[in-house]
């Protein structure tokens, strides 16, 4: 009896140690250098052509990855499994794939001309490269990091949104006035919603209407999945789109030559900056309305939300312009610099800070949004022109 | 009993594993490059794919209930081998990194028969890398060299699609250095070093197109160029009376030209000017109004001729928040400024809904301006101009003016402006104090209410004027960017002299640089005659 007990015991614990040592994880064979990919800022530094890593909490650079001379990386951004870094590098016409945690480049796919902004999808399988002079979506598997698809017929697409549930992905085409709608079980496109009219008297102005197009940057979607909100530069408009019956549900005009919408972290507002006119106009989402449009400056690349605030970014001017987001009222101008350019920035995941890319002086502006100070963390690499942070509200490109 | 038991639970587990054993298979394989050297420390995984009608977006955020994908890793060991063991049947990706080489991926589907799979890895060549990683692994100088072939051949692939400068370029930057006492140059600060500002090349590699570059060779080019600018309009004007006597069925026409010059002279400092010529007869040649019914008029000082209307210099301080400008002035672009009436070529043409009449300035002159704007919710002016083209001296006819202003949300409504002003005047005029108030307030996106009110003292009484209307855009209109509005403006003068006069106009924005305002005016004035116009108008504006 004793020893059929010690056969069974013997044979449970051999059984569990030869199970544990044939599915043990296993250490990558290079070294760690990101344990947590949601500690680092990522930067997308064009000119030395490489993705740089910052730890949030010491500021310092932790890790770079070179992507090759001319790459010129434009916009860099992690799956939301943390898994891997992506970019695409314009003058290269390649996406690259970085490993989130080794930082090592495990992979350069060839994708169409130009690529820019990109987007994954929610379960992180699908890596959509916009090639906006390619007209093109290049789709990248990320399960065997291959290019499977090109998705043709649109015009200069800028931005890609995916819905919630993964199962549309909506385009902005800067080079026309529709939103394209991709079905992502097929990667193909569905639909092209336009999102006004062009005025009639456009006839009279066909240097406006025909010299050059500056249709709609991306649709950007609610937090509560329901609606997307596209802006069109040329028209000034924002139009709201049903996503469950892909129509334009209603247009609200705001002011001239809005670049793109900017969503609150409540999702109360939208922000449009309006480069026509150096003004912001603030949509109340509930009412569909605009609640206020406020003097900001010249060219506006982006807007970031933190401590109730909206952080405008000036990028010749060197401003960024901030405004109380429960007044909406202006609340101050950070003046970052004298002759330089700003580009974009992200927020934390604690909407606290603000990482600016300030892309002349080859530096990361980290603002506190609650005290409007800053700080700049030289030499983070040649002509940085945006930053990443997973999991951020404000991840966004230029 | 007891060994019964214990017999059945072994019997069971047997079958047990048995049956897994059944089941499950091996996969396992050997990872080499392509000469066949083997590749330690590969990392191998294996995920499993969603069988057939699962949800297409599993792992998905905000969906607990869906499973995280399967996924198994194993290290290849000093011989380039790994090995799962006991795998599921179904489907899976296995991919292999190594360190220097590309990832490679396949879709295997794993029945009740082991596998063994030999994994070829490709060398992982990054352009203008100083290391290749493929050389580090060993890989031959031939291989190499072979892969770069094809790499160049891809990239002039690539280069044909699209005309680019692959040249490195040279770019001159502002840079903070610390120099010592014997003029070394540390980047950091060091004792004894002092900071300074210099200049230093930096070489970049950012490839243009040939058409970045000239838009960029363009723009540079009109930065530094002095820039003109161009409004012409001409006002058509009728005039039938209504009450009183005087001329009747009047017509009347204005035609101004203004060139504008504007250049940036140094940091912050730019300089401004603008020549104006009109030509023509406005109706307040004839119509003794109390205020101007049409507000070009103010700029009419001789007949076809250029007159300089303002010439100023402006420079920024202290953050850009203070700015101070200073030559020849019309302060009335700087005080006053209500939104929606407040500017003569594109809203109302009658002076009393342009400025506040109260305001006392009738012509241009030599004056300074600062204005402070932290960028929050207030701001601040002062200034001082020469409003009398028959002074002596500067110390003649000073107008003197603040105004605080102030950007509110109240009541859930859009923005609304509200400014409070005062002015002093020291010329040999009755009027030495004015003060009023201007509203510009946003009732909904698309309508605008202003209002007006001033007075100035004048000895033993005051003058009073207010005006007050509403504004239209962005809807209610035939095109996008048109505007209207109605406005109503009333002068009561102390001597008795008392002035009603309400306006509508509507814009077209035909062009970007072109538009075209149908105006209808009326006018009582009880001065010591009492008289009353109406006044239908056209304006044609091209400004560029």
């Amino acid at each position: 009896m004793r020893n059929l007990k010690r056969i069974l015991i013997l044979l449970i614990v051999g059984l569990m140690v030869g199970a544990a040592s044939v599915t043990r994880a296993t250490l990558s064979a290079a070294v760690v250098k990101v344990p947590d990919p949601t500690k680092v800022v990522m930067i997308v530094d064009r000119d030395s052509n490489d993705i740089a890593f910052m730890d949030i909490a010491s500021k310092k650079i932790v890790g770079r990855t070179f992507l090759g001379n001319n790459v010129n990386p434009h916009m860099v951004m992690m799956s939301p499994d943390g898994r891997y870094v992506v970019t695409g590098g314009t003058r290269a016409n390649k996406a690259y794939i970085i490993d989130a945690k080794t930082l090592e480049l495990v992979k350069v796919i060839p994708v169409d001309i130009a690529p820019e902004h990109l987007a994954f999808s929610p379960d992180s399988r699908w890596y959509y490269q916009g090639n906006p002079e390619g007209d093109s979506i290049s789709v990248i598997d990320m399960l065997s990091l291959t290019k499977i698809k090109s998705i043709p017929g649109l015009v200069e697409p800028l931005n890609t949104v995916f819905l919630p549930d993964g199962s549309k992905a909506y385009v902005g085409n800067y080079g026309a006035h529709w939103v394209g709608v991709i079905d992502v079980r097929r990667h193909e496109l569905l639909k092209k919603i336009q999102v006004a009219d062009v005025p009639g008297v456009a006839k009279l102005d066909p240097d406006k209407y025909l010299g050059e197009i500056k249709g709609i940057n991306i649709p950007q979607i609610t937090n509560d999945g329901r609606y997307l909100y596209a802006t069109d530069t040329d028209l000034g408009v924002v139009a709201k789109i049903d996503p469950r019956e892909d129509k334009v549900d209603k247009i609200i005009r705001v002011g001239k030559e809005p670049w793109r919408p900017y969503m609150s972290h409540d999702g109360k507002y939208l922000i449009t900056p309006n480069n026509g006119d150096q003004t912001i106009s603030i949509v109340d989402l509930r009412t569909d309305k605009v609640a206020a449009t406020l003097e900001a400056g010249e060219n506006m690349t982006g807007v970031n939300f933190a401590a109730g605030k909206a952080f405008v970014i000036s990028s010749t001017s060197g401003f960024v312009y901030v405004y109380d987001m429960n007044s909406l009222r202006p609340a101050g101008r950070m003046k970052i610099g004298t002759n330089i350019q700003l580009e974009t920035a992200t927020t934390d995941t604690k909407d606290e800070k603000l990482y600016l890319a300030d892309s002349t002086e080859n530096a990361v502006v980290v603002i506190d949004a609650k005290t409007q100070q800053f700080e700049k963390i030289m030499n983070v690499g040649l002509y940085p022109w945006g930053t990443h942070i997973m999991d951020s509200k404000d991840n966004y490109c230029h | 009993m007891v060994r019964s038991r214990l017999a059945a639970v072994i019997a069971m587990l047997l079958l047990t594993a048995s049956f897994a054993a059944a089941q499950n298979s091996t996969v396992s394989g050997r990872v080499a490059n392509a000469q066949g050297g083997v590749i330690a420390n590969a990392e191998a995984t294996l995920r499993a794919l969603p069988p057939p009608g699962a949800p297409p977006m599993p792992n998905m955020p905000n969906m607990p209930n869906m499973p995280a994908a399967m996924e198994r890793t194993a290290t290849a060991g000093a011989d380039g081998a790994f090995t799962f063991a006991n795998v599921a049947p179904g489907d899976y990706v296995l991919y292999v990194d190594a360190s220097g080489f590309e990832r490679t991926s396949q879709t295997i589907t794993v029945g009740n028969q082991a596998q063994n799979l030999m994994i070829t890895l490709t060398p992982l060549i990054v352009p203008g890398a100083e290391e290749g990683a493929a050389a580090a692994a060993g890989v031959a100088d031939t291989q190499l060299l072979l892969d770069r072939i094809k790499q160049l051949e891809a990239r002039i692939t690539d280069l044909e699609s699209e005309a680019v400068l692959s040249e490195p370029e040279t770019r001159v930057k502002r840079i903070e250095v610390y120099v010592d006492q014997n003029n070394n140059v540390h980047d950091q600060p060091v004792e004894g070093a002092k900071q300074q500002v210099t200049y230093q090349r930096e070489r970049v590699y950012r490839r243009q197109t040939i058409n970045e570059k000239i838009e960029e060779a363009l723009a540079a080019a009109e930065d530094q160029a002095v820039k003109i600018g161009v409004d012409a309009t001409t006002v058509a004007q009728g005039a039938g009376r209504t009450t009183g006597v005087g001329p009747n069925k009047k017509a009347y026409a204005l035609a101004s030209a203004d060139l504008f010059f504007a250049a940036k002279l140094a940091q912050y400092t730019s300089f401004f000017a603008d020549v104006v010529a009109l030509s023509g007869a406005p109706p307040d040649r004839e119509i003794p109004s109390l205020t101007l019914l049409n507000g070009y008029t103010a700029r009419l000082v001789n007949q076809n001729e250029l007159n300089l209307r303002e010439a100023w210099l402006r420079t920024e301080f202290f953050g850009q928040r203070l700015g101070i400008t200073a030559g020849r002035l019309d302060l009335t672009n700087y005080f006053d400024r209500n939104a929606f009436s407040n500017d003569e070529t594109t809203q109302f043409i009658s002076d009393a809904l342009v400025n506040n009449q109260m305001l006392g300035l009738a012509v241009n002159g030599t004056g300074v301006v600062a204005d402070y704007d932290p960028k929050n919710a207030f701001n601040f002016k002062v200034g001082f101009q020469q409003s009398n083209p028959d002074a002596t001296s500067l110390s003649d006819s000073i107008y003197s003016l603040a105004e605080v202003g102030y950007t509110a949300t109240p009541f859930s409504l859009p923005e609304g402006h509200y400014r409070l002003w005062y002015r002093n005047n020291n010329g040999s005029v009755d009027s030495k104090h004015a003060v009023g108030v201007s509203l510009d307030q946003k009732l909904s996106p698309f309508v605008g209410l202003f209002g007006r009110y001033g007075q100035q003292q004048i000895p033993g009484d005051w003058d009073r004027y207010w005006s007050t209307g509403v504004s239209f855009a962005k809807a209610m209109v035939f095109n996008p960017l048109d505007t209207w509005g109605i406005g109503y403006a009333q002068m009561d003068l102390a001597a008795g002299d008392k002035e009603h006069l309400t306006e509508g106009y509507y814009n077209f924005q035909l062009t970007e640089r072109l538009r075209l305002s149908f105006m209808l005016q009326h006018v009582l004035d009880r001065q010591s005659d009492k008289f009353g116009y109406l006044l239908p108008g056209l304006r044609l504006q091209a400004a560029f």
